[in-house]
């Protein structure tokens, strides 16, 4: 049912077309976001300012680096609705330990260990149980939301040392949280394509019979994959929970739908195989960058929402429009 | 086909993009307001026969020990982690009464009416409530008084017929007039700001806008208020919103008032790592324990609230003396332990008191 | 029929549904009486509409995550027909549920007309049908209804809410179509494999229009019916509730992959979630507790019932 990019005519192109036909989307993010800043500076110049800059990219790299996860997990063919929940638990766990008195090394680093377990155990479930995903994160989702407030009781962590605030340190006068997102996107771009491992991601997604006849023990990478997931959502705790003095221990209200929009409309395919992580990258950014344009150019907050909406569906039918007008070309 | 969808669409996006924030403070209700006089003269308080519901056939619990349910907003935040714990106090000074909290871990109008039409067929002698929406929550608490339950509110009010009592931790009036005015003190009375709230259908950020919008025009002509944003419960949310109010607005920016205890310190967050403490005033609605950083470092001088582990206290005084019979309709007065007498107000109201501004000079003297 | 067909996770399903039942009801008088079972019918109507017509769009490999926000769009458009344009209240309703299923018709024509994956055309539609009710209540509530409105949500029909006898009618209609008629068979064939579907003269994508716009319009009747109960509009009214009604579906065995599910499945998994939530509200455990266990039921139930079918009889 789907009109994904068919290799087969792309290898026949050449330079340029080749580079937007594999990219497309990619390509049309990018061009979202240049138009959006060329726009709103036009009406505001003060939206292009180093301080804005930072606030739209910075403050929202811990979801560019979630959706990185995400978007290994949706082209394995799976998906994860519990991501928002886990980032809030592991943010408390980080919390706590810091104000505990351990290191902030360990407060920052064992987060990452613990959502890696909790992702093992999920990935097991859908590996070898045979749960479908979103069934097991479903559960989880209940399952962490609930034993949160039961454990922290909804207290706030407000004592932190100072140390522990990692997202507000600048490297080369670049903030860490940038730092953080293109690198770990960048690497896990080129881990993807470049790896026999992160290739066999887009295998197992594209066709699973196909991917287990060539060798792949599916079972195991499908594991593997979550606990990947898991990391990067401990990497996004880091940026999330050291961003404020104060951690809320709730979990962030629809941060598992703006991660998983992140991913989609970066152009990962929610049928698995295909789809880049600088794509998903892109979309988070996009997104801050929409919020914040529609308060530099005085849009109502109530319609706010609206026109985000409008602006997605708008996003994914020029790329549908794109899709079309390529398969046809192949055709003739 | 393609085509003119993809035109129709951009053109709707174009027409929803040209509405205009409003000149009325956005966020705010259009509910009468009601704004006191500037130099704090107490508005003379009207007598109004009192309007809160009945109980049917409850039974006698004069003296005996009685289950009560609180039942807030949500659970998992300082705010009512506050409130509570005042309820678990005042149920240990009192010894007749067991008191549990359980909430939606959302605030959720659905899932609160559920949780408490639960407990009435599990049968409760009397209900604590928060309302997240004064109407909806109506119905279910109707059907608690028919069932002969008693019901008082706190912080969030239903419908006046739908409880017996409702305490009210401080004014809308009172808590615009402190707000307004602690924002004046820093940034004076010709100044720019802005608002950062929680969501504009939440009713009583909605009711406090209203009356700080009213309070502003009749005593401070010349405050200026630029927009409003809404960024849910969400601290992050908060932090980047605010962050994309002091970006825009640049150095006109003067104030930035927040309407909830997560957007609060966030905003200030926002002001210090921008290095704006002392040009941006920060004020607004917040507990101490998460402003202390803040205000330690003085870039935030005044946070106004009241105290939620009295409010809690007195709540559920109330409640104990609604059951046992010792506050009836009519009455102008009520005990509630070490507070004192209390006064009742607007019909079927318990006042706490005015509401407290904490500073560097006795925030250290509070815990929640 | 084999012991394996016996053990069709529906069976599994209800045989812990009995379990929990009976657990419940040990563990309060209060659970097993017939004014708390009708009363929490009434309080599961407006998930179970759109539960029940979820299955049918999961069943063609489909998903429909904006039904909360249309949910929303529609309480919040009663109130502005009936308050602002003085419409009468019936006509009111009438239009409320055609936008309903407008928007979900609006859902079904990106989806088959542009092949956007149900997943992101329902993102993008959960987005922007919230957002049009935001803008449009500008939060304003509409209240002051009628007391004939408050019959649907608030009122009995021989004993028994009213609201839960439109639940019961829909699902019997639904159940009817699913299991009986040439056209449910077609359902089932989209989603086992609508390529096969569509060389074998199918026209997949009208059956694809025709659900999801039945999804909008459970979602404009849940609407309504949830305006009556709460007697107030408000634009955030259903959030979330999409996640409710999936989960409902899935635990009632229908396959998130298309191709296999039945209604009296996904009725059983709402009973099943709400038994848990007022059997352990009433047995003294909290909230926050009730929806852990919750969870840990979800994963346990299609665990046992995969161990059961171990030959991926999914």
């Amino acid at each position: 049912m789907t009109t994904d990019h068919a290799p087969a005519f792309v290898a026949k192109r050449t330079g340029l077309v080749r580079f937007i036909s594999t990219y497309g989307q990619e390509v049309v993010i990018a061009g979202a976001i240049i138009a959006l800043f060329v726009l709103v500076s036009m009406v505001s110049p003060r939206f292009l300012s180093a301080n804005n800059l930072n606030t739209i990219i910075s403050g929202n790299a811990y979801i560019a680096v979630a959706a990185i996860g995400m978007s290994m997990i949706i082209i394995t063919g799976h998906i994860d609705v519990s991501v928002g929940a886990l980032i809030g638990v592991l943010a408390t766990i980080s919390g706590t330990l810091a104000t505990a008195g351990y290191p902030v090394w360990i407060a920052w680093t064992l987060p990452i260990l613990i959502g890696v377990g909790i992702n093992a155990i999920v990935g097991a479930l859908v590996a070898y149980g045979r749960i479908p995903s979103i069934v097991v994160t479903l559960g989880m989702l209940s399952i962490l939301r609930g034993g949160l407030v039961s454990i922290t009781g909804g207290a706030w962590i407000n004592d932190l040392p100072p140390d522990f605030h990692l997202a507000q340190q600048r490297l080369l006068d670049i903030p860490i949280p940038i730092w953080f997102m293109v690198v770990l996107t960048v690497g896990a771009f080129l881990w993807m394509r470049h790896t026999a491992f992160g290739r066999s991601l887009f295998a197992i997604g594209g066709n699973i019979e196909a991917a287990r006849a060539s060798g792949i023990p599916v079972e195991r990478r499908v594991v593997q994959v979550f606990m990947i997931h898991g990391a990067f959502a401990g990497l996004a705790t880091v940026l999330f929970a050291t961003q404020l003095r104060i951690i809320q221990s709730t979990v962030p209200p629809n941060l598992e739908l703006t991660i998983i929009t992140a991913a989609v409309i970066g152009g990962v395919s929610i049928l698995g195989g295909t789809g880049t992580v600088i794509g998903s990258t892109l979309a988070a950014i996009l997104f801050s960058a929409i919020g914040s344009a529609m308060i530099f150019i005085n849009v109502s907050p109530y319609w706010l929402r609206a026109v985000i909406g409008v602006l997605i569906l708008i996003t994914v039918l020029i790329d549908m429009a794109r899709r079309v007008r390529e398969q046809r070309s192949a055709k003739r | 086909m393609l085509r003119t969808s993809l035109a129709v669409l951009a053109i709707l996006s174009l027409s929803t993009s040209l509405v205009q924030a409003q000149s009325a403070w956005t966020g705010g209700d259009d509910l009468p307001t009601s704004p006191l006089a500037c130099d704090g003269t107490p508005a003379t308080p009207v007598a109004k026969p009192y309007d809160g519901g009945m109980t049917t056939n409850a039974p006698d619990r004069n003296g005996k020990p009685i289950t009560v349910v609180d039942v807030p907003k949500l659970i998992g935040i300082g705010y009512f982690d506050a409130t509570s714990k005042g309820i678990a106090e005042a149920a240990a000074e009192l010894g007749n009464m067991t008191a549990t909290t359980d909430g939606p871990t959302e605030a959720n109008i659905d899932d609160q009416i559920t949780l408490i039409d639960n407990y009435i067929t599990k049968g409760v002698d009397g209900i604590l409530f928060a309302a997240n929406d004064p109407v909806a929550i109506a119905p279910v608490l109707k059907k608690a008084l028919a069932a002969g339950i008693n019901v008082v509110g706190y912080d969030a009010n239903s419908e006046p017929d739908a409880r017996q009592w409702f305490v009210n931790q401080a004014e809308f009036n009172g808590i615009a007039k402190s707000l307004i005015d602690s924002l004046v003190a820093e940034t004076g009375a010709d100044a720019s700001f802005a608002i950062v709230t929680s969501t504009f259908t939440t009713p009583n950020q909605a009711r406090w806008i209203a009356e700080m919008a009213a309070y502003a025009a009749a005593c401070h002509p010349g405050l200026k208020w630029l927009e409003t944003v809404e960024a849910q419960e969400d601290n992050i949310l908060s932090f980047n919103q605010a962050n994309t109010l002091i970006n825009k607005y640049g150095d006109d920016l003067k104030g930035i008032v927040g309407m909830t205890s997560v957007a609060t310190p966030a905003a200030a967050d926002a002001v210090t790592q921008a290095g704006k403490c002392g040009s941006i005033a920060v004020v607004g609605l917040a507990t101490p324990n998460a402003m202390k950083p803040y205000v330690a470092s003085d870039c935030v001088k005044s946070v106004v609230l009241w105290n939620p582990v009295d409010l809690g206290y007195v709540a559920a005084h109330v409640l104990r003396a609604v059951a046992d019979g010792t506050l009836k309709p009519g009455d102008t007065t009520v005990k509630a332990g070490k507070l004192g007498e209390l006064s009742v107000i607007n019909g079927s109201e318990i006042l706490v008191g005015a509401p407290f501004v904490f500073n560097k000079g006795n925030i250290e003297g509070f815990d929640f | 029929m084999t012991w394996q067909k016996l053990l069709r996770h529906e069976t599994i399903l209800a045989l812990l549904t009995v379990l929990a039942l009976v657990v419940l009801a040990s563990q309060s008088d209060k659970f097993f009486t017939l004014d708390n079972l009708l009363n929490q019918g009434r309080l599961m109507t407006e998930v179970g509409l759109i539960a029940v017509i979820m299955t049918f769009v999961i069943i063609t490999g489909g998903i429909d995550l904006s039904v909360g926000s249309i949910l929303g769009l529609v309480a919040v458009l009663l109130g502005v027909f009936w308050k602002n344009m003085g419409l009468p209240l019936p006509v009111a309703i009438g239009l409320g549920l055609m936008v309903g299923t407008l928007a979900g018709l609006i859902n079904g024509l990106i989806i088959t007309r542009f092949r956007v994956p149900p997943l992101i055309a329902t993102l993008g539609t959960l987005a922007l049908y919230r957002g049009i009710a935001e803008g449009i209540s500008e939060a304003r509530s509409v209240r002051g209804y009628p007391d004939w409105f408050f019959v649907l949500g608030q009122g009995q029909f021989w004993g028994v809410p009213v609201q839960l006898w439109i639940l019961g009618v829909v699902t019997l209609v639904a159940a009817i179509i699913l299991g009986t008629t040439v056209w449910g068979r077609g359902v089932y064939a989209v989603g086992h494999n609508e390529t096969a579907a569509r060389f074998s003269g199918l026209q997949a994508d009208r059956i694809k229009l025709a659900i999801y716009a039945a999804s909008g319009f459970a979602a404009a009747l849940a609407a309504v019916i949830f305006v009556s109960r709460v007697s107030t509009t408000r634009s955030d009214m259903g959030t979330g509730i999409e996640l409710d009604a999936i989960t409902a579906v899935v635990l009632g065995g229908t396959s998130i992959f298309g191709g296999r599910g039945t209604i009296i499945g996904t009725i059983l998994g709402l009973i099943l979630i709400q038994a848990l939530k007022n059997g352990l509200s009433l047995a003294g455990i909290k909230s926050d507790g009730t929806i852990v266990l919750i969870g840990a039921v979800l994963i346990l139930t299609i665990l046992l019932s995969n161990l059961f079918h171990r030959n991926g009889n999914r």
